[in-house]
This record gives C-alpha cells, structure tokens and sequence, in this order.
C-alpha cells in the first residue's frame, strides 16, 4: 500500500516549545483541509524532561499515531538520542546545529540530516523563545507545510497577544525559512497538498470529553485534580457556567462522587472526571449508586498502574476495575472510546444511558486519548438525542423502587409534592423503607441487573470491521482498535483474510455478538495495552471463545505494524 | 438557608415524625435530639417537601428515617460531601445532615473542612455521644482516654479533638454547641442554624447509656454552661477562647456567627460574569476548536 501520509515527530527539552509547534502543524494541517492524528508524550516532572509531539497528517482518514515517524525534528542532543533507534533508512531528521547542545555525529545509514541552527538564529534575534518558530520555519519549506495554513494559525494564537508579538514570531518563521532553503532537499518526505476545506474542529480527547458534557445537558460537574483527567475538568470548568450550570472542586474524589450523587438525587445531570487511582476511591460510593439507582456518570482516563504507577503514561488496564470496582453485586454500565470523535459523542451517550438506567456508567479513555488532538467533524447540537431520566407522573401513590416492567422505577426530584422518599445505600423495599428479607433482597438484585439486559440489544451493535470468513479476527477496545483498524486494512490489502470487532459497550458484555463473530473467525486474537489481557479474561469467563491475548504494557500504544506482524505469526 | 423554605405551613412537631418507628436504645440523647429538630421545623413552618434530611452511617444517622422530609442515607462520613452536590442542585430547599463523632470527624474528617470553608448552605447536626453505637461501643475521635471501651479495654491512647475549634477554624459560619438533656436549647440553636444563611455547625452532646458509661447524663449536665451573656458571637477571637473551656465548662449556646457568601452565590457570580443561561448557544462553544 503506497504510503500517503506524513508524521512528523518534535523532540526537545519540556518547556521549549515542543508542544506548541506540535500544535501548529497540527492546526496548519487541519485548516489545509488534511485528517489529523497526534500523539504526545509529556515528563512527570514539572519542568524539563524529555517531550515529544508527534503529528500525522494525510488527506485520507488516519485512526492512529502510525507506526514511527518520517520526519524527526529535534532540539536537544537527549531528543535525538531517545529517538536514533527508531531512525530508519530514509528518516529525515531535522536537529539544532551549529549552536545546540550536541554534535549528531555520523547519521544512521540512510537518514537524512537537515541541521538548522535554531539555538543560534534565536539568539541573534535575541529571544532564545522563538527556537521553535524558527523550527517551524524550516519544517514548512523542507516538508511543504503550508506557509498560507501555517501562518494562519500562527496569527491566530499570536494575533491576541498584539502586532509586537506576532510579528516576532512570524520573524522567527520567516529565518527558519531562509536557512531551510539553502540546504538541498534530499528525502521523499512532504505533506498532501491543501484540500478542499472541511466542517471541522481539531481538539484533544479530554477536552472533547468536556464538550460531549456540555453537549450532554451535564448540570453539575465535581472535579478533583488528577493526571490525565484534569483537562476535562478544566473545560467544563469554563464552558459549564455560560449554560447556568456549575463545576466545583471536591477535596478528593470520594467528595466528588459523592457530591454527584448528592446532586443527581436532588434532580440534576451530574458526572465526574478521574484516572484510576480516583475510580479506585470511588468504588464504595458506585455501590452506593447502584444499590440507590441514583444515576452518575464517570469518566476515567486510564493510565499507568498499579498504585501510581506511570500517571502521564497510555495503559488500558481499569477494566476489571470499572467492572467489578465495588463490594457486593454491583451492577453498572461501563463503555469505552476509540478515538476523540468518541470523546464527544460516547459522552453525550454515557449520560443518556445513565438517566435512562439509574444506576453508574463509566466512560473509559485512555492516557493517549487524552492528549491526542485530532481532527474531528464538526458535532452538531441538534442531530444528537438527550435522554433525561423517567419522572414520576404524579399518579397514583408514589414508590420509589416500585417494581416495573422494564425494572426502571420513576424518580421524583425533591420539592415534589406526595414523593417523599429516602434514597439508601440499605437493602430496602419499593418504597425505600429498610427491609432485610431474604425474598427482597433477591428480588431486588433481579431488579437492578434485570433492567440493563435491555443495553445489550438497544445499544448500537458492535462494529465488524470486514465481511465473511477470516483466519483471524482481531478484537480490541479503546484507542487500540484505531490501531487495529490501519492493520486489518493493510493485512486485506495484502489478501489475507482478517476481520476486526470493536465493542464500546464494555458491560453488560454482549455476548451474542462476540459468540457470531467469533463464529466466522479461526483464531481470535486480542491485543491490549495491560499486562493480564483484561478484556481477554472477560471474554473467555463471558463467552465460549478461547482468544489470544497479545499484551504490551510500556506505557506506550500499540503500532499497526506489530498487530500486522502478530496476526502474521497466526496464519 | 433560603428564607423561600420557611414559614410555609403550620404543623405541630409530633407532624414531622414519619412513619418509622425511632430504634434508639431508652435513655439515648438521640431521642432528645429528634424531638428538637421536630421542634425548630415546627416552630419555622417547613414544608417537608422542602426539605433534604441526609446523613451517613451510625446510629444518629438513622435521623432522617424519623423525619418525613425528602432523604439521602448515604455511606459512612460521606454525608456532607453528598448534601454538598444536593444543595448546589436545590439552592432554594432546606438542607440538614445529622451524624454522630465517628461519622463527621473520624471517617469523614476530611470532608468538613470543606464544608465549612465553602461555605455550604446547610445545616449540620452533630450528635456528639464520644463513641461509636451501632458497632457496640469502639472509642471515637472525642472519646476522653479515660473510656474503657470495646478496643480500648485498658483506655484510649489518643487526645480527644476539639469539634468546635476545629469547625471554627475551618470558617463554619454558625457554630454553637448545646446538650440533648435541654431540648429548648437544643431546638433554638437548630432553628437558628437553619435560618443561618452558610454553614451552621450545632454540636449536641448526646449521653449513651448503652456504650460510653463515663459520659453520662450528670457528666454532661454538670459540664455545660451557657455562653456568658455579653458575649460578641462576631468575634472569631472571643468564640475559640470559650471553645477552649478557661473554666473547664463547655460553653452552651451560639458561639459564633459570620455573613460571608455562600457556595452558591459565588457559583452563580460565575454564571452572571461569562453571562450564563439555559439556551446559551452550543455553537459558540464548539466554533472555539476551529482551527
């Protein structure tokens, strides 16, 4: 398959602009009408470390970070060498020299070297700052960058800041430029050229986590600070208000659920966001929200565990967690994202499902998500459904747990008259009130269970990437299916027979979709970035399938290529 | 609170107690407690559909079963951090949580600090027994060392804490204290608190008389002593000396009381300066991630 895109990689020290040239070729490329997918990595440290911002482009649709990067644009000696062993023949490197901190020395056999003294031409213009303007300056002429898209985005986050400012930077731009074109252009590298424009926004997973809840009729929002879910928080913090509604800041994350079901009982749409070690102190509070059928809804941005573990790092490793994260027979709704599009719309969906249900739904992002910017279409307010939960009529006497058909019984928000009632964390009958039978208890599990049977066959079926028979059939969940997605459509396009089957509705399992799917397939195999195989582990108790994990667990996604090579070795 | 909940409709005490029957031990202070809140609704008239009882775990935080009100019976020491979102989502209902030592200052320790500083309008009712009931007698955080109790047969190795310093120091804006053996004290202090715009703090010393055989009703009785008439309840200074017991007596009665903007008025001065409404357009929002 002829390669059509272009991923550019930047490293440097945290702190030198790394992020923020990222996100100008980002936004140069979505204005030039181009998909985007980037993918970042930030120290733990508060200042310095290693980062790196890594952006692919092309003007067909991409669904991950790629397999490595075409372009190396680095402006520190460490950035080069963290990434010489990923510099293959006709890698085109673009570093800081004379003037930097290292020396390359002799490039790997084949790569490119395009030294820009970027550290010098910013020190002769006397602001040390606009290192990465001159980067940017280089990196449009050698890799056709649109000047026109580049520059556009540059005025617009520079513009605000005043015509000193801007022309500053577009001075920084305009030397990167001068010294790119005295060198000669050796390597095949350069973006597609500016396509129709398009209806779009480029943002971030989390950030698009916080619009899908503006979107969503979210009312209340309790945020406590942590890595890398706090972004979620941020936006809402700032968007929530214009609609009335309101983002406060708990003291921990047990304040945060429980202030959200306090919220939600007294009548409002309410959610919080967190990464695992949060979900963790919030599993006694889910409980609560089960037994109570008080609806919540979480979202948690995955990221390296046990215990601390990696906090800035990719892992998908909270499904057992988001699952069976309580004591007792807790029964929840847990749903995962592919990709920031997801962000947006599978929010909007976890709050719905929510109100519709009473009872917990976990929405699972990950590390990688989180900071993503990609190009997404543009939503739109009015084609999405809103689900707001079932209220009592007013009819007849009013029993909180009555039993129903559908299991869902009515809530009545406080100030309404003849609903008096208590929502408990006790095993209770309809009406609330305390009760320990043995018959009650039970009938009231078939209750809370028995009313989410109805997601499995109302929720959108699972997504089977291909048609007919296949000797593999590879099932993944969250970003990694993005991941899978690019491999299934090379390994097909090489004639082999492999199919894909993505979930988002992670529990209830659906169990019947798996069992078809697998069905048409010879061997399953389910690549996943934790170290048990999770979603494996729920497959093989859930369903008569034997899969084959394929685990990575380095902080880092999956590549195509390895899922491409791993399904090779089972044919 | 929300002068909007009071004076709503006439019911006699007795009218508030719902259609469960109390389960505390004869002889527990709770039920002096109960019978005071029934009052202080009574006597300012609230709608009981106007109201949101919330409590955690305990035996005090059996409470709101007794009340008819509108009611949370959350986990144990998450009560105020759920009255917290309750009252940000119904600013104009009254909001109470009852609990006991155990319940506030030892599981949920972390959490009234919190309360108090933001200024949550909402009134908390602490039945302070120094030990925990339902688990049958285990020392709590105002428990004195003297106690011999289920896990401490030979005394408790802490230093008992101070709950009225410690609400006064986190910026709770009604703090007084008062002993469930003087219902009419106790009924006035919780009217008081809930006609408190902020956080009202009512500290109520209750006796066991099943687990905690050293606070007894006489022990309490002869430790109360109404705060001084004179006293400024505006100065921060005057109330913490008192709490601090100069003459070995707790002070009975309103210690403290501040104006100070509640949570939800500084969450709708948000709303009002980026001139938030309903119907803002979502557009707006989403056109901010153009590129």
């Amino acid at each position: 398959m002829a390669k059509r895109d272009l991923i550019i990689r930047i490293g440097g020290e945290g702190g030198e602009g790394v992020i923020s040239s990222g996100d100008f070729i980002a936004a140069a490329c979505a204005r030039a009408g181009l998909d985007v997918y980037t993918f970042k990595t930030f120290p733990a440290e508060i200042k310095g470390g290693y980062a790196m911002y890594q952006v692919r482009a092309s003007a067909e649709r991409v669904y991950n970070q790629g397999d490595t990067f075409d372009v190396l644009c680095v402006f520190n000696g460490e950035a080069f060498e963290v990434n010489k062993s990923q510099m293959r023949p006709g890698t085109a490197v673009v570093y800081d020299y004379p003037g930097g901190d290292f020396e390359p020395g002799e490039l790997p056999p084949g790569v490119f070297g395009y030294p820009i003294p970027m550290t010098q031409a910013a020190k002769d213009m006397k602001s040390i700052r606009s290192k990465n303007m001159v980067a940017l300056g280089a990196l449009s002429v050698l890799f056709n960058i649109h000047e026109s898209t580049l520059v556009g985005a540059l005025t617009k986050k520079f513009g605000k800041k005043g015509k000193e400012v801007l022309d500053f930077n577009l001075q920084g731009f305009a030397k990167g430029k001068e010294l790119a074109a005295k060198l000669t252009k050796q390597d095949p590298w350069r973006l597609a050229d500016v396509q129709d424009p398009k209806d779009i926004i480029v943002i971030a997973g989390n950030d698009a986590v916080g619009l899908g809840a503006v979107m969503g009729g979210l009312e209340f929002f309790s945020a406590y600070p942590i890595t890398p879910a706090t972004e979620i928080a941020k936006y809402v913090a700032t968007h929530l208000p214009k609609r009335g509604n309101h983002l406060i800041q708990a003291e921990d994350e047990i304040a945060s659920i429980s202030q959200v079901i306090g919220a939600s009982y007294a009548g409002l749409k309410s959610m919080t966001a967190t990464s695992g070690p949060g979900l963790a102190l919030m599993s006694e509070m889910l409980g609560m929200a089960s037994m109570s059928e008080t609806p919540v809804m979480v979202v948690d941005v995955q990221r390296g565990g046990p215990s601390t573990g990696l906090p800035t790092k990719h892992e998908q490793s909270d499904l057992f967690l988001a699952i069976h994260g309580a004591h007792g027979d807790a029964p929840r709704v847990v749903l995962s994202v592919e990709d920031v599009h997801d962000c947006v719309d599978m929010t909007i969906e976890a709050l719905n499902l929510a109100e519709e249900y009473q009872c917990p739904v976990i929405l699972l992002s990950d590390g990688s998500l989180a900071f993503s910017t990609q190009t997404i279409p543009a939503p739109k307010p009015a084609s999405y459904t809103i689900v707001n939960r079932r209220r009592w009529d007013g009819q007849g006497t009013y029993k909180r747990y009555e039993f129903t058909p559908d299991h869902i019984s009515p809530m009545a928000d406080p100030g309404t008259p003849n609903a008096m009632h208590i929502a408990t964390g006790l095993e209770h009958g309809e009406t609330g009130a305390p009760n320990w039978r043995p018959e009650n208890h039970w009938a009231m599990h078939e209750k809370r269970f028995n009313k989410l049977n109805r997601i499995v066959d109302t929720y959108r079926p699972t997504e089977i990437d291909g048609s007919g028979d296949a000797d593999v059939g590879v099932i993944t969940w969250g970003s990694t299916i993005g991941v899978v997605r690019e491999a299934v459509q090379r390994l097909r396009a090489e004639g082999l027979k492999v199919k894909g089957f993505y979930p988002k509705l992670m529990w209830p399992m659906p169990v019947q979709q798996y069992e078809a799917f697998a069905a048409t397939c010879k061997k399953i195999l389910v690549p996943e970035v934790n170290y048990q195989g999770q979603l494996a582990h729920f497959i093989r108790a859930e369903t008569s399938i034997k899969p084959i994990r394929f685990n990575i667990c380095g902080g880092l996604p999956f590549t195509p290529a390895m899922i491409v090579a791993k399904v090779k070795e089972l044919i | 609170m929300s002068t909007a909940a009071l004076h709503q409709v006439e019911m006699k005490p007795k009218e508030y107690k719902s259609e469960v029957s109390v389960v505390w031990c004869p002889g527990c202070g709770h039920h002096g407690i109960l019978n005071a809140i029934y009052r202080a609704l009574s006597e300012l008239g609230i709608d009981p559909t106007k109201m949101m009882s919330i409590s955690g775990i305990g035996c005090s935080s059996r409470t709101p079963y007794f009340i008819k009100s509108y009611k949370m019976h959350t986990l144990h020491g998450r009560a105020g951090a759920v009255a917290t979102g309750a009252q940000i989502a119904r600013p104009d209902l009254v909001v109470m949580v009852t609990g006991g030592d155990g319940d506030g200052f030892s599981i949920g320790g972390g959490h009234m600090p919190h309360m108090a500083r933001k200024n949550v309008d909402m009134t908390y009712v602490l039945y302070d027994n120094g030990i925990y009931g339902l688990t049958k007698g285990q020392y709590s955080p105002t428990s004195r060392p003297e106690l011999k109790a289920y896990t401490t047969p030979y005394g408790g190795p802490d230093t008992p804490m101070d709950p009225l310093l410690y609400m006064l120091t986190y910026g709770a804006t009604y703090v007084a204290q008062a002993f469930a053996g003087k219902p009419k004290v106790c009924a006035d202090l919780i009217k008081g608190a809930i006609e408190h715009r902020g956080f009202s703090y009512v500290n109520i010393f209750s006796q066991c008389t099943s687990f905690n055989h050293i606070d007894t009703v006489e022990y309490y009785r002869d430790l109360v002593e109404e705060v001084p008439t004179g006293h400024d309840v505006t100065d921060l200074g005057a109330a913490m000396a008192l709490a601090r017991r100069p003459n070995g007596k707790a002070p009975m009665g309103l210690l403290y009381q501040d104006k100070r903007p509640t949570l939800v008025d500084r969450l709708q001065e948000i709303v009002t300066k980026v001139g938030g409404h309903p119907d803002y357009d979502l557009n707006k929002i989403i056109d901010l991630s153009r590129p």
